[in-house]
């Protein structure tokens, strides 16, 4: 007991974030599981009902169950800051084992363009990219996507320039192992516990990302919700029923403190 | 002058708060050198930095009494500590490279004990700071005055370091492992520095250091800790020569003291096993995208020399003489080099330096030995496993460790891995790149003896790489020398020892303090 | 010298590849500016003699570079929506987008740089952990959120400003300062509490280097210790983030107007995006990265000034 006090005492954040994170999931996956409301289904007599044994959450402006629409709407928001965080971590992982490892004029072009696009506020890459494609779910994800790669190229290049030199790679060149073999099964592993705390905080930008497209309207289009969406259409109500935006509104930000604090409490550890 | 009695210092930072040192006790004299001398964690620092007063850390718990001039500094306020500070103690670290504020000019921080403790205006410090300089033997002071700390050597950093621990005259200074970093001849020089000053100005110093010899040619008198308690202490002669505890004895045993291990002669063999031939290596440093002012620089420079069988060779030199990279190029892990290299045995392996490094830490030791014979051979795993374990007991370790990850083990027991890792593939040349020398003094002797034992046993012929002529002296049978990158002379360790030709290597000889 | 020269050389190189990227990915829609001003149902001939007219038919290269020569000298081409010059109408936009960065920024670094000083001089007090759980909180808001939060209760409740009642610059400039301080707390609240962290991070890993042992054997005080050793040193990771930060305002700039009802880029953007009115996406997206690059200069630069081991790097 005192042990586990003491852990705690140590890294407060990696505990604070887990339990955040993990209470967050299962207020959606309760959410999804037993509210007897379908997020969609829009009732008139319910109109900005307040929170009741009904209606936990109380209801929005065309009278649809609020816990239902924010477990719905968490539900993708998380999904689709998982495909990008997914995207971006494997073709990251790629891209950066082969620059860190290789280097020479590939690595120096590359990472100019990493650094460039890098430069770049991720909400305004997402942005052209979505400019171009259109809007929906599954665009978002890609333009998130193919936004977060140079992060997580950065950050596994990085790490393979620091272990690229250092003797026990040296010594498994020595024994003949092939390039391959020496990036992925070397030196990979060594690349984990910064890649853990990176993809976790990767989380932590893509639900941002997310609901702030969708806020703007480019993002998740309707019927699907979205916490974004949602918190847009919230302000019009704002000083009739304030509830509305404050609840989404804080869904979203304890997603993303949960996430935070994981990924500081990770680094830490690292 | 200075008197510590029953000096304890607690941590309570971990779960459990452990005592770091124990009824700690010294006096130093005006004038004298004393040396408190201990192997890593033995507490020697921990009980000098509690005397400059600078252990204030709040998880730190400290008793006893610290009686400096008469006053207690262990109770004295941080404001009346602060005037002491730089005025009356100074203090040297051990790291130049860091001890030094990277982003302030060197004058800058010479000068600034003197501009805490007086009242001084700027052109009488600037003076004050190079003349300071001078005396630290720094030529070009003026233009070292307006410098930043990366600019300089670790030597002259080091200098600067005393510099600015000198400026205000302290009674006393402490001068923490302040040559454990640096090269040999550089070592040398900056302990005749530390001499001149004691005698010229009268400071007294508080020496501290895990070298044996060291203390034995600075210190008057020695303080032998171990564990956080003091061992044994009195005066170095008698410390030294009559040593009356169990640990100093081992201590003092385990100096590589220009003694030869058991009988390590010449090989007879005069089968080959390596030749070097007029053999050449540069780095590229690349600076620019298109290789702009793409700076070669040749590290190593026509060296030739030939190994044979069963022989045990030193390559000797201090940092940025190529030793390391000649290995390397031996090897061909280097790119860019030029010559001949015949190696008359198949897979040659290498044994690095830094026991920390050479281990991949995620891996366990039973994976990363059977890691060569996956990659070589088809053994199932059942062979590779028999393999490893018999390599390991051959180190003198037990299949326990199989199952373990690096982190798990000791500086010694992680290099004795690496050397059953470099016997997996059953080499007949190994070549290794200062094994010993992260280690400490005990852990030393024992992976030397290892080594010998394989070269007797397995006649496997090592080329050691080292920095230190005495541990070389203790297994080599033939040494060569190597400067910048030249090797500047090869011979029999008669021929070496007894009758350098070089004036290099009398220079590295005198500074290793090797009489015959 | 050759630092210049090799900054020069990528700041340029930056600059071409951003505005290469810009340019090829509007000559990624399908569909072009010939026919978005004729739209579908126009006759081949008539589109084959717009795209003669626009230049379309020139090569690849070439349109690119005249692109870019033509953005540099001002002319970014006419909105396919209002048929007005994208210059015109971006210009007139340009100082409230500008100003409301300005503030955030200025705001940011005005709350954090003394907060963290603050909170690393009383690291382990009760105070220090005050803020340090208020900062955590106020990082993880999203500003949009925030801004609403804002609305609600300075706008709607203490009736500080009125929501939606923005007063533009060339009408009455104490009011439009007035109203824009509300969306600048909102975009650099969350900014100052990951600054303030940084700082304090950055400071307390300073203090436990060699040379702070070495300042305080000189008989430094705590005081001078942090102000005359560590701040220099522990300031310069700040200084790079306080540059990217600088573009991410931007880029908050652009979420918030929508928040504040501000008819800045932000606004422009979106309703373009949404318009299909492609110069006026491509002109605003084109100017942010140049900002951005510039901003990057400039870090850079200060980077150097404040570290003398990168000088001869």
């Amino acid at each position: 007991m005192d042990k586990l006090v003491f852990k705690i005492k140590k890294n407060p954040e990696l505990y604070a974030g887990a339990v955040i994170t993990a209470v967050m999931l299962l207020v959606i996956l309760l959410g999804r599981l037993f509210v007897p409301y379908d997020p969609d289904a829009m009732n008139a007599a319910d109109k900005f009902a307040r929170p009741s044994l009904a209606h936990l959450m109380g209801c929005d402006n065309f009278g649809r169950d609020l816990y239902a629409r924010l477990a719905a709407g968490g539900a993708t928001t998380l999904f689709i800051a998982l495909a990008t965080v997914l995207i971006g971590v494997v073709f990251g992982i790629i891209v950066g084992a082969f620059t860190g490892y290789y280097g020479g004029a590939l690595d120096e072009i590359l990472m100019r363009f990493n650094d460039a696009v890098l430069a770049f506020p991720s909400i305004l890459l997402a942005l052209v990219v979505i400019s171009i494609m259109g809007s929906g779910t599954f665009k978002v994800i890609i333009s998130l996507g193919i936004v977060f790669i140079p992060s997580f190229a950065r950050i596994v290049r990085s790490e393979f320039l620091r272990c690229k030199n250092l003797d026990y790679v040296r010594s498994a060149r020595l024994m003949g192992a092939h390039d391959l073999r020496i990036m992925f099964v070397h030196i990979l592993p060594n690349t984990f516990p910064v890649l853990l705390s990176s993809t976790v905080i990767g989380f932590n930008n893509a639900v941002l990302a997310e609901a702030s497209m969708s806020f703007l309207g480019i993002g998740v289009q309707p019927p699907s919700s979205s916490l974004g969406r949602m918190l847009s259409d919230a302000q019009a109500f704002l000083f009739m029923s304030p509830g509305y935006a404050i609840l989404t509104g804080v869904t979203i930000a304890l997603i993303i403190l949960g996430f935070s604090l994981l990924g500081d409490g990770l680094k830490k550890n690292a | 002058m200075l008197n510590v009695t029953d000096l304890h210092i607690e941590i309570e930072d971990s779960f459990i708060p452990e005592t770091v040192v124990h009824d700690f006790d010294i006096t130093v004299s005006a004038g004298e050198i004393v040396g408190i001398v201990g192997e890593s964690g033995s507490g020697k620092s921990m009980s000098a930095l509690a005397i400059a007063g600078l252990l204030s850390r709040k998880d730190m718990k400290k008793r006893g009494s610290i009686l400096f001039e008469g006053e207690e500094l262990l109770t004295t306020p941080r404001s009346r500590l602060r005037q002491i500070q730089g005025d009356d103690i100074a203090v040297v670290f051990q790291e130049p490279m860091t001890s030094l504020n990277p982003v302030k000019k060197i004058g800058w921080q010479v000068e600034e004990a003197l501009r805490i403790h007086s009242d001084l205006p700027d052109d009488e410090l600037k003076k004050a700071a190079i003349r300071m300089l001078k005396d630290v033997e720094l030529d070009d002071a003026e233009n070292i005055y307006d410098k930043y700390p990366h600019e300089l050597s670790g030597g002259m950093r080091q200098r600067v370091m005393i510099a600015a621990a000198l400026i205000c005259d302290p009674k006393l200074l402490i001068a923490d492992e302040p040559t454990t970093a640096l090269d040999v001849t550089i070592q040398a020089q900056i302990i005749e520095l530390l001499k001149r000053i004691n005698r010229e100005k009268g400071t007294a110093i508080l020496f501290i250091s895990h070298d044996l010899s060291v203390i034995r040619s600075l210190c008057s008198r020695v303080v032998v800790m171990n564990k956080g308690r003091i061992v044994e202490s009195g005066s170095v002669e008698e410390v030294f020569n009559n040593p009356k505890e169990e640990y100093t004895k081992h201590l003092i045993g385990s100096i590589p003291g220009f003694t030869k291990i058991a009988h390590v002669t010449q090989s007879e063999n005069t089968d080959k096993i390596l030749e070097v031939d007029n053999v050449s290596a540069r780095y590229k440093k690349i600076t620019g995208y298109f290789q702009i002012g793409s700076k070669q620089k040749l590290v190593v420079k026509n060296a030739s020399f030939t190994m044979y069988k069963g022989e045990i060779m030193g390559l000797v030199g201090e940092s940025g003489s190529g030793k390391t990279t000649l290995g390397k190029t031996i090897l061909g892990m280097l790119d860019d080099t030029e010559g001949r290299i015949v190696h008359y045995s198949q897979r040659p392996q290498m044994i690095f330096q830094d026991p920390y490094g050479s281990l991949n830490p995620t891996k366990t030791i039973g994976w990363i030995l059977e890691e060569p014979l996956r990659i070589n051979t088809d053994y199932d795993k059942e062979k590779r496993s028999a393999r490893a374990k018999e390599m390991l007991s051959l180190v003198g370790l037990d299949e326990s460790y199989l199952s373990r990850k690096p982190n798990a083990l000791s500086g010694g027991q992680r290099q004795r891995v690496c050397i059953a890792l470099a016997l997996m593939m059953d080499p007949k040349l190994i070549i290794a790149d200062e094994p010993v020398s992260a280690l400490d003094v005990t852990v030393q002797e024992q992976v030397i003896n290892l080594l010998v034992k394989l070269n007797k046993e397995l006649g496997i012929s090592i080329l050691f790489i080292s920095h230190d002529l005495k541990v070389v002296y203790e297994l080599c049978s033939r040494i060569i020398v190597m400067k910048d990158g030249v090797i500047v002379e090869q011979g029999t360790d008669k021929e070496i020892y007894d009758n350098p030709k070089d004036p290099y290597t009398k220079q590295l000889l005198l500074s290793a303090g090797y009489t015959d | 010298m050759k630092t210049v020269l090799k900054k020069s050389i990528t700041f340029i190189f930056t600059v071409l590849l951003v505005t290469f990227f810009v340019f090829i990915a509007f000559e990624l829609i399908p569909g072009d500016a010939a026919t978005a001003r004729l739209g579908t149902n126009a006759t081949p001939e008539a589109l084959a003699k717009l795209r003669e007219e626009l230049g379309l038919t020139r090569p690849f290269f070439v349109r690119y570079f005249s692109w870019l020569a033509s953005f540099f000298f001002g002319d970014m081409g006419t909105s396919y929506s209002y048929g007005v010059s994208v210059r015109s109408m971006l210009a007139q936009k340009l100082p409230i987008t500008l100003t409301l960065t300005l503030m955030s920024f200025i705001l940011t670094v005005a709350v954090s740089i003394p907060i963290g000083l603050l909170t690393s001089k009383y690291e382990d007090r009760a105070v220090s952990t005050v803020l340090d759980v208020t900062g955590q909180l106020t990082m993880s808001v999203p500003p949009f959120f925030l801004g609403i939060l804002v609305t609600y209760i300075f706008g709607m409740i203490l009736h500080m400003f009125t929501p939606g009642g923005f007063v533009s610059y060339n009408v009455n400039f104490v009011r439009f300062i007035g109203y824009l301080v509300f969306p600048a707390i909102s975009i650099a609240l969350p900014k100052a509490a990951m600054s303030t962290k940084l700082l304090k991070t950055s400071i307390l890993s300073e203090r436990n280097l060699d040379y702070v042992r070495s300042a305080y054997s000189r008989g430094n005080s705590t005081m001078d210790v942090l102000y005359k050793h560590v701040l220099k040193n522990a300031i310069i990771p700040v200084i790079t983030f306080l540059g990217m930060t600088l573009a991410d305002i931007v880029a908050g700039s652009l979420v918030i107007e929508q928040v504040f009802s501000i008819p800045g880029y932000g606004r422009l953007l979106i309703s373009s995006i949404a318009n299909r009115d492609y110069p006026v996406v491509q002109a605003i997206i084109a100017i942010i990265a140049m900002i951005v690059i510039i901003i990057n200069l400039l870090v850079d630069i200060l980077y150097r000034v404040l570290d003398p081991r990168l000088r001869d790097m």
